[in-house]
């Protein structure tokens, strides 16, 4: 196929793509509308246009933001000091027979604590300040970036290792320069679904331990039924989600495309 | 082809009585037995066996992959101890190239490896990679590139390491017909340049003519073991079509056929 026509193709397919997503939304908000005026009819399931103009009004006084911005800085650091310490060690379990021997117990206990049970302890730890809904973030993430990675340095190809072999490497030139590099989609995918289990870990942190965020909106909705405002917070959460998966998975596209096709 | 070699006791490598027994769960398998070869320098030795008779395992002895359980590998009358950067392995599949690295990077790999600088080292690179039949393509990653073309890098980077020797394991085995006759024209070529020592397996009987200037032929296991040694003195590039060729293709088919039809 001639360049111009891939190119031409490319282009096409990402159009499609957007397309795609914003008739499926419309699609989304139209069912919605649907259910919620001639199927529930209830005060209880607003449709969309007053639950848009309430979140409107809300970004206009600056409300909104704020809530998001509160999630996402405490989802932010949570997720990269989890990646940061989760990282290393899945590189060293996957590396070291004694490591992995040593340390999988404790990833294997823990990965079954999911983080909302956590939010007590952590909450008696760390007092409802920032500390305690970014040690919940770092440790749901922690655990999921541990054993992708580990996984990946465990499956990188023999014969990868044994050219670098037969071609002079050493030991600490077959991990940096083989071992690494070809864990590298793997320690993005840990991340990616790390990344989801952090937006369900902030909200439910945020319900029962915080002054603000998206879980603490929900929180006050309900206490004083702004029913429009529980569903601004959902909506927001899911808007959210999306933008950030499909950041995510348009950075390891960038980054590792070319490693995985199935990335 | 006249060969020049100084006397029967400087081989290149030499196996001695090679045994390699396999124990696992479902007990001891013993793959090979009793393996005995000397390789000159500059000889291209194609190792034929069926399916199983345990090519794979004497090459990965040799490269030092695997350590034999019997006998002894001398590499320049040293003991083969482990991989090492004088024996260039070419592997069967292609999962040996690196997907993040360009051709060109994969190909000059080794040198850097060897701390080469980067303007050295993609000279050189380039130099094989022409050597190869790829010129212009050396941007491209190994899931841009072909199966042949795959193979093609693999050979360009055993050889910029410029190792003592080649070990090839079925190479050309996954490709089709016609790719695989260039490729085996190529591979000769490049043999004729560089003078290296190859040490080839396959279990095409045509390809192992075409190539070699001695084809072993190994007796299928359990016990594998080298069971005749068939010199080829046929000039290169090799007729394919002469009598003279037809007629060590039907010797070593004599020797390949009992092991196929053999008692089993
Ligand atoms: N790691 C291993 N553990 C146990 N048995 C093995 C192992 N590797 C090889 N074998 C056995 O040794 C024998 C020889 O295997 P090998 O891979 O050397 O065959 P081959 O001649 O290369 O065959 P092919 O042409 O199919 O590649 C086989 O019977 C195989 O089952
Ligand atoms: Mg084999």
């Amino acid at each position: 196929m001639p360049l111009f026509m891939m190119r031409f193709t490319v282009r096409t397919d990402r159009w499609a793509t957007i397309g795609g997503y914003i008739t499926g939304f419309a699609l989304l908000f139209l069912v919605w509308h649907l259910a919620a005026t001639y199927l529930v009819k209830s005060t209880l399931f607003p449709p969309p246009g007053p639950v848009l103009a309430r979140g409107w009004m809300l970004i206009e006084d600056g409300i909104l933001q704020e809530q998001i911005i509160a999630s996402l800085k405490r989802i932010a650091q949570g997720f990269l000091l989890g990646s940061a310490i989760g990282i290393p060690i899945g590189l060293a379990i996957g590396s070291f027979k004694p490591v992995r021997w040593l340390l999988e117990p404790w990833t294997e206990f823990f990965r079954f604590i999911p983080a909302v049970a956590m939010i007590t302890v952590s909450v008696i730890w760390f007092g409802i300040g920032e500390e305690s809904k970014v040690f919940l973030i770092a440790y749901t993430t922690i655990f999921v970036v541990i054993i992708s990675t580990a996984a990946g340095v465990g499956a990188v190809g023999r014969d990868k290792i044994r050219a670098a072999q037969c071609l002079g490497a050493n030991r600490w030139q077959v991990f940096g320069l083989v071992a690494l590099p070809a864990t590298v989609p793997y320690i993005l995918t840990g991340m990616r679904l790390a990344m989801s289990n952090a937006f369900v870990t902030i909200v439910a942190a945020e319900l029962i331990a915080s002054n603000d965020g998206l879980g603490k909106m929900l929180w006050d909705a309900r206490l004083f039924m702004q029913i429009e405002d529980i569903f601004v917070a959902l909506v927001a959460l899911g808007l959210l989600g999306f933008a950030t998966d499909r950041s995510f998975r348009f950075l390891i596209r960038a980054f590792a495309g070319r490693f995985n096709a199935t990335v | 082809m006249v060969f020049v070699t100084q006397g029967a006791d400087v081989a290149l490598v030499s196996l001695q009585g090679v045994g390699k027994t396999f124990s696992g769960r479902t007990g001891a398998w013993e793959a090979v037995r009793d393996f005995s070869l000397d390789l000159a320098e500059g000889e291209f030795f194609c190792l034929l066996g069926t399916s199983g008779c345990g090519k794979t395992t004497v090459l990965n002895m040799v490269a030092g992959f695997e350590a034999a359980t019997a006998g002894s590998i001398l590499l320049d009358g040293a003991p083969v101890q482990g991989p090492g950067a004088d024996r260039g392995v070419v592997f069967q599949g292609h999962d040996s190239l690196y997907e993040w690295l360009t051709a060109l990077d994969n190909i000059g790999f080794g040198l850097r490896l060897r701390g080469l600088g980067r303007a050295e080292r993609r000279e050189k690179a380039e130099h094989f990679l022409r050597m190869v039949g790829l010129t212009g393509q050396g941007a491209k990653h190994p899931s841009e590139l072909s199966g042949g073309m795959k193979q093609r890098i693999q050979i360009a980077r055993a050889l910029a390491n410029d190792p003592r020797m080649l070990l090839m394991d079925e190479p050309f085995g996954a490709l089709d017909a016609m790719t695989r006759a260039v490729l085996q024209g190529e591979l000769s070529r490049i043999w004729a340049e560089t003078k290296k020592t190859v040490l080839f397996i396959t279990h095409d009987i045509e390809e192992a003519c075409a190539l070699a200037t001695r084809v072993g032929v190994m007796r299928r296991g359990p016990g594998g073991t080298l069971k005749a040694i068939v010199p080829v003195d046929l000039p290169f590039p090799r007729e394919r079509t002469s009598d003279d060729f037809m007629r060590v293709f039907r010797d070593v088919h004599a020797l390949i056929h009992d092991e196929i039809h053999g008692a089993h």
